[in-house]
């Protein structure tokens, strides 16, 4: 079996700093970490393997900065890491970013099974993992918690986790699953393999490497622009702040409650 | 360059069972409003096993109803949705196409978009339209009380999702629009997957009509026993902050937020979060809230009629002892 | 650890194994007279018998009760034949983490101090919020190193802050780390992951010298433990406990402080005491306050355990099985008016734990800043 895990590296959302009059996000100064579906991701998909076999690599884009974030999959447990690279993929949405990704997949030889967080932390769009279904022409499945293997080698066994339910559906290979956050707890870093990790090249490639028609890529290939950035409307509260002890606070909510018309008495 | 914006809106009204979701019905409502300013049509396209089963969309000011049904359409697979969806986007262009932000709804439209080759923005609280007449989503960005516009000029349809509970329900009135049913060209090789089994969730929460929430965030450290004793005595719901659920200490379904659900209750008790804006924005349409946080500089108190700055476990337990009384 | 599925079907590991574990722990010497287990606090309230898990390993076995160990040393500290039982623990956690096979919520555990720097899965941009109003001098070769719970967790901040007002107060100069601080590693060490100590170990020795740090002070014993063990290892500097700080600061007249005339009792934190071997500078401060200090009769090498250690405050334990509520009532039986310790970890459990038992719990620093003068 071969799985792609789509990993993205993300701003950490408290450091990231808004410029409301040159309407961008300043994440220059922030730290980055995994998105945390992903982790969710990584592992499904290294269990999933230990159980049937195969590879996983794992696939990111972003700045070479990125890479001592990627090393963390092998120390996990992958066996290859890929990294998409060049100012080309810049200032991508889901379009983009969803061909970009596909397009890797089948520049690195296919994938059987690719697996996805469901959504960012940062862009939390969750539409990337159903993009990247549709550009390889793959089936999928989204919001799953378990993966496990179907009747024949050409299926797996998904359960998605939906609002009334759990759905468990026979997917054709080759499918793009997308894991929700918290489906397992993801194995800790081994670090036996810390060191191999560390020497371990990321392989990178660049838009020259990746091909691909440059229409679809990057900043060119997005449809849609951020209009403008503003403040969130807070809406006409009283905005009383009170510190005043246990007692009085009770006092004082008891009587917002009235007033709110829910208690009789 | 811009693409045309009189082209009609489109709604995908998503069903589960024979029944419509609200928030398909809220977005015909909103989408109506749309169509009216930009001079086009109302369309609610619904897809399904069997005829006849959009006949209730007519009561919530369609233009036209369009059925798409099939056996293989029984159940939701994303191919084979997208493919009979795809063909009749095709067909008749039309300028916007409005989809419930619900998981079946974000996993369809995600595929649908890079069939269409357009633009698609996700999980917006809020349209507007720009002096182009172009759709603009509003979206919650980064913590710091911001959210981004976001357009598609040029691409058409414009695909925006919309979390439940962003719109008002609008009531029914009296039939409009015709129907008209389709009956694509489907095979078993356009299903990507086929549903085994479904499990029935036993208690099902809807917190987008809930009257009173009682709303834990980090600062409960995961003990919720006492917030559900107090949403008990007030009649109300429990609801969480995304780190409340994905930490597991509460069913995600009870999570507010952007990503969660826009809530609308008389009153919100929000204990021990700090408001970041992704959460605050599932609050913000109810009629009053009350914070509870430690820190005097929290954001939340700014999101709150009244803030009351101390430790939850003190304040809680008077809360309790005061209503018990 | 290599472990291979013996005969019996019981996971074994192998014979270089079990050499590397005996020449680091001594295990081979133990002749199973069970003085361990007679000294071990959850003899009496958990299946775990300190013996039985040696004499596993004695046959290559890894005894599933080792996650109930709380570290606490006791038994280290009663085997007559010098065996590291508390080290022979940390290892067969070790080898745990190999095979994959640890509680749940340790894997997390260890994420959040992987990528947050801390135990609690906070954002590493609010780890300077302890200091509110004091104001550090930011300068000089010592550092006050105040970890994750003084950090994070708002009782612990008292503890923090009070210990640094009484440096300020000193006229000690000083740097923290604020925002740049990141965990000592010692719960990773405590549920066995020598990996992710010793990455933190590195990480933090090069902090120290890129800041000049020729002296670490720290709150938490935890942080003393493992930063003095491991400091040692990568060259980093010399490393104490507030308490030795302060103890100096007062010897040399820098502190005087007076506090009203109350009858206290002090715990004993088991990574200062019977880890460190630090037991009289916390009695000696709470002695020059002019509180009256009266013993329990477990005090000093015969401390009984909260049961924070060992990484127990990151697994659930069930009512029956904690050892804090009976530490708290010893504490009430002298008669004292506080229970006085030096370790954030007690403190948290004894709070949380204390039940109806109305004695107050409170930190030695805490006491020392309440009535200090310059």
């Amino acid at each position: 079996m071969r799985i792609v895990v789509c990993l993205k590296v993300v701003p950490r959302p408290e450091e990231v700093k808004v410029n409301l009059e040159s309407k961008t996000l300043d994440r220059a100064g922030a730290r980055s970490v995994l998105n945390p579906a992903d982790v969710n991701a990584l592992e499904t998909a290294l269990a999933f393997r230990d159980t049937v076999g195969g590879k996983v690599t794992v696939l990111s884009m972003g700045p070479p900065q990125f890479e001592p974030y990627l090393r963390v999959a092998p120390a996990v447990g992958a066996d290859e890491a890929v990294l998409l690279s060049d100012r080309a993929f810049g200032g991508a949405d889901t379009l983009a970013t969803s061909y970009t990704l596909a397009t890797a997949i089948g520049k690195i030889g296919g994938a059987d099974l690719i697996v996805c967080g469901e959504e960012s932390s940062d862009g939390g769009t969750s539409q990337v993992p159903p993009s990247i279904a549709e550009w390889l022409d793959a089936s999928q499945a989204t919001y799953v918690e378990r993966i496990v293997s179907g009747k024949s080698a050409a299926t797996v066994l998904a359960t998605r986790v939906l609002e009334n339910g759990k759905e468990t559906v026979e997917l054709d290979l080759p499918a793009v699953v997308s894991v929700v956050v918290g489906a397992n707890e993801p194995r800790f870093i081994d670090y036996d393999r810390w060191a191999f990790a560390q020497s371990a090249s990321v392989k990178v490639l660049d838009f020259a490497a990746l091909g691909g028609d440059p229409q679809y890529l990057g900043l060119k290939g997005s449809p849609t622009t951020v209009a403008g950035l503003r403040e969130v409307r807070k809406p006409g509260r009283r905005r009383e702040v009170l510190t005043v002890t246990a007692d009085d606070a009770a006092a004082r909510i008891k009587a917002e409650i009235e007033r709110a018309g829910l208690v009789r008495n | 360059m811009t693409g045309a914006n009189d082209g009609g809106c489109w709604v995908y009204a998503e069903r589960q069972g024979d029944s419509f979701l609200s928030v398909s019905l809220e977005l015909l409502g909103k989408a109506r409003e749309l169509a009216d300013r930009l001079g086009g049509e109302l369309t609610a396209l619904t897809v399904g096993g069997n005829s006849g089963a959009g006949a209730p969309l007519r009561r919530y000011g369609p233009d036209h109803v369009l059925e798409l049904t099939h056996p293989l359409l029984a159940t939701y697979d994303a191919k084979a949705y997208a493919t009979a969806i795809g063909a009749e986007l095709s067909k008749s262009k039309p300028s916007a196409l409005l989809l419930g932000a619900t998981r079946n709804g974000q996993d369809l439209a995600g595929r649908l978009a890079v069939r269409m080759r357009t633009g698609l923005t996700a999980h917006v609280t809020g349209i507007e339209l720009d002096d182009r007449q172009n759709l603009v989503g509003w979206v919650p960005g980064f913590g710091g009380g911001i959210e981004a516009g976001v357009s598609c000029p040029v691409r058409r349809p414009q695909m925006v999702t919309v979390r439940p509970g962003v719109f008002p329900l609008p009531e029914g009135r009296t039939p409009t629009g015709d129907v008209r049913e389709v009956v694509p060209e489907l095979s078993e090789k356009d299903l990507g997957s086929r549903r085994v089994s479904f499990e029935v969730k036993g208690s099902s929460v809807d917190l987008t009509r809930a009257g009173v929430i009682v709303v834990g965030g980090r600062g409960t450290g995961g003990d919720f026993t006492r917030l559900e004793k107090l949403a008990r005595l007030l009649g109300g719901e429990v609801g969480a902050t995304r780190i409340a659920t994905d930490a597991g200490w509460v069913e995600r379904d009870r999570m507010i937020g952007q990503t969660g659900v826009i809530t609308h209750p008389k009153l919100v008790l929000v204990l021990g979060a700090s408001g970041a804006v992704q959460f605050t924005v599932g609050i913000d349409r109810a009629s009053t809230v009350v914070a509870v946080n430690r820190d005097p500089s929290a954001p939340i108190f700014d999101h709150a009629d009244l803030g009351i700055v101390g430790d939850l476990g003190p304040v809680v337990d008077s809360l309790l002892r005061a209503l018990e009384a | 650890m290599t472990e291979t599925t013996g005969s019996s079907g019981a996971v074994r590991f192998n014979d270089e194994t079990w050499e590397t574990l005996s020449a680091a722990t001594r295990a081979n010497l133990c002749f199973q007279c069970g003085t361990c287990t007679a000294a071990c606090p959850l003899a009496d309230n958990t299946p775990m018998r300190v013996r039985m898990l040696v004499r596993r390993a004695q046959f290559g076995e890894t005894d599933p009760l080792i996650w109930k160990c709380m570290t606490c040393a006791e038994c280290n500290a009663s085997c007559p034949r010098g065996v590291d039982i508390v080290g022979l623990v940390r290892y067969l956690r070790q080898g745990k983490w190999r095979t994959r096979e640890v509680p749940k919520g340790l894997p997390t555990l260890l994420w959040g101090i992987f990528s947050d720097g801390n135990t609690f899965h906070l954002p590493p941009k609010d780890r300077a919020a302890w200091m509110q109003d004091v104001k550090v001098p930011g300068r000089g070769s010592t550092l006050l190193y105040v970890g994750c719970t003084a950090s994070y967790d708002p009782r612990a901040q008292r503890t923090a802050r009070s210990v640094a007002k009484l440096l300020n107060l000193a006229g000690v100069e000083y740097q923290v780390m604020g925002t740049d601080e990141i965990c000592c590693g010692e719960a990773a060490r405590s549920v066995g992951n020598e990996g992710l100590y010793d990455d933190l170990q590195e990480r933090n020795s090069a902090a120290f010298r890129q800041r000049g740090i020729e002296r670490v002070i720290t709150i938490s014993p935890h942080s003393f433990d493992a930063l003095k063990v491991g400091q040692a290892k990568y060259g980093g500097p010399p490393v104490v406990h507030y308490t030795q700080a302060l103890e100096e600061l007062c010897d040399s007249g820098k502190i005087v402080s007076k506090v009203e005339k109350r009858v206290v009792t002090y715990h004993d934190p088991c990574y200062l005491g019977r880890h460190q071997g630090v037991f009289e500078s916390p009695r000696r401060l709470l002695e020059l306050t002019g509180l009256k200090l009266i013993e329990m009769r477990n005090n000093r090498a015969q401390s009984l355990c909260c049961g924070g250690g060992g990484g127990r405050m990151w697994m659930e334990t069930d009512p029956s099985e904690r050892p804090g509520p009976r530490r708290v009532a010893e504490a009430a039986g002298t008669g004292a008016e506080l229970l006085a310790t030096a370790c954030p970890y007690c403190i948290s459990v004894f709070e949380s734990e204390r039940g109806s038992e109305p004695i107050p719990v409170t930190d030695v620093a805490e006491l020392l800043a309440s009535g200090a003068r310059g």
